[in-house]
């Protein structure tokens, strides 16, 4: 594995997931979320927020490099995709437990969509093993 | 395509029991603390649909990462799929409990059902699903 390229790939993803988070859950998303307020914290615990989106854009960066060998947009921006589905099921779980509305739950799944799709997208950018000198001529 | 689909019913079923067992047991007391934060039992009976689909969504889910990367290991690289695919899940756990009043305590039950729920599941679609160039 080329460690330099996967630090920078994690980076990337990391710094991606998070501001997307920002903006599409904790700002486009802030008046649903105000309908359901006691199912929320005032103010989100930054400490586990942001541990929680290292863990996530690691794992997502992990995956690609590991079990995508060619790399690429495409590809990668798919098993985000795939990812991303993943985390609609337990949204949908998520809805018929908890008393959120169906705003919320179809933003939760689009942003979930869009933020893992693009950050595999972003992985697959940077993340380009090294071909062998034999494979490249 | 045979193959993918008799290994999506079985990690399926398996989700479904499993939850079945580990919500109707294990989770019922540790969840009684926060129990402002869920629906009335009778709202999640008529809900339930959306439980069923949305575990039919995660086993299909599952099951389609495996296929696209992982096919070539056996067991052992569905197992590894399962344990990678619920480090992610905690990681978005710990963004839940940044957000959401959930106790900790409920949360890490959770996380650790979650582990087993993933393993298994792994080993139940890499026993069945084999890809072409491993068979």
């Amino acid at each position: 594995m080329d460690w330099k390229k996967f630090s920078i790939a994690f980076f990337a993803a990391f710094g991606f997931i998070f501001v997307f988070g920002f903006i599409w859950y904790g700002t486009l998303m802030q008046g649903a979320h105000r309908e359901v307020s006691v199912l929320f914290r005032p103010k989100p615990d930054f400490p586990w927020l942001i541990l929680g989106h290292i863990v996530m854009a690691f794992f997502l960066t992990l995956l690609c490099a590991k079990f995508v060998p060619a790399g690429g947009p495409g590809t990668c921006a798919l098993l985000g995709l795939l990812v991303a589905l993943v985390y609609v099921g337990a949204h949908l779980i998520t809805f018929a437990v908890e008393p959120i509305t169906a705003k919320i739950l179809w933003g939760w799944n689009i942003g979930a969509l869009i933020q893992f799709a693009v950050a595999g997208a972003i992985i697959g950018v940077i993340y380009k093993p090294t071909l062998p000198a034999t494979v490249r001529a | 395509m045979k193959q993918f689909i008799i290994a999506f019913i079985a990690a399926f079923i398996f989700i479904v029991l499993w939850g079945l067992f580990f919500n109707g047991m294990v989770l019922k007391g540790a969840s009684a603390q926060a129990q402002h934060l869920f629906r009335p039992r009778e709202e999640i009976m008529s809900l339930f649909y959306w439980i069923i689909i949305g575990q039919a969504g995660l086993a299909l889910a599952f099951v389609m990462i495996y296929a696209s990367g992982f096919a070539s290991g056996g067991i052992a690289s569905g197992v590894l799929l399962g344990i990678m695919v619920e480090i992610f899940a905690v990681g978005a756990r710990c963004t839940i409990y940044a957000t959401q009043p959930f106790p900790a305590k409920l949360l890490v039950v959770v996380s650790i059902g979650g582990f087993i729920e993933m393993i298994v599941t792994g080993a139940i679609v890499g026993a069945i699903y084999k890809s072409k160039s491993a068979t």
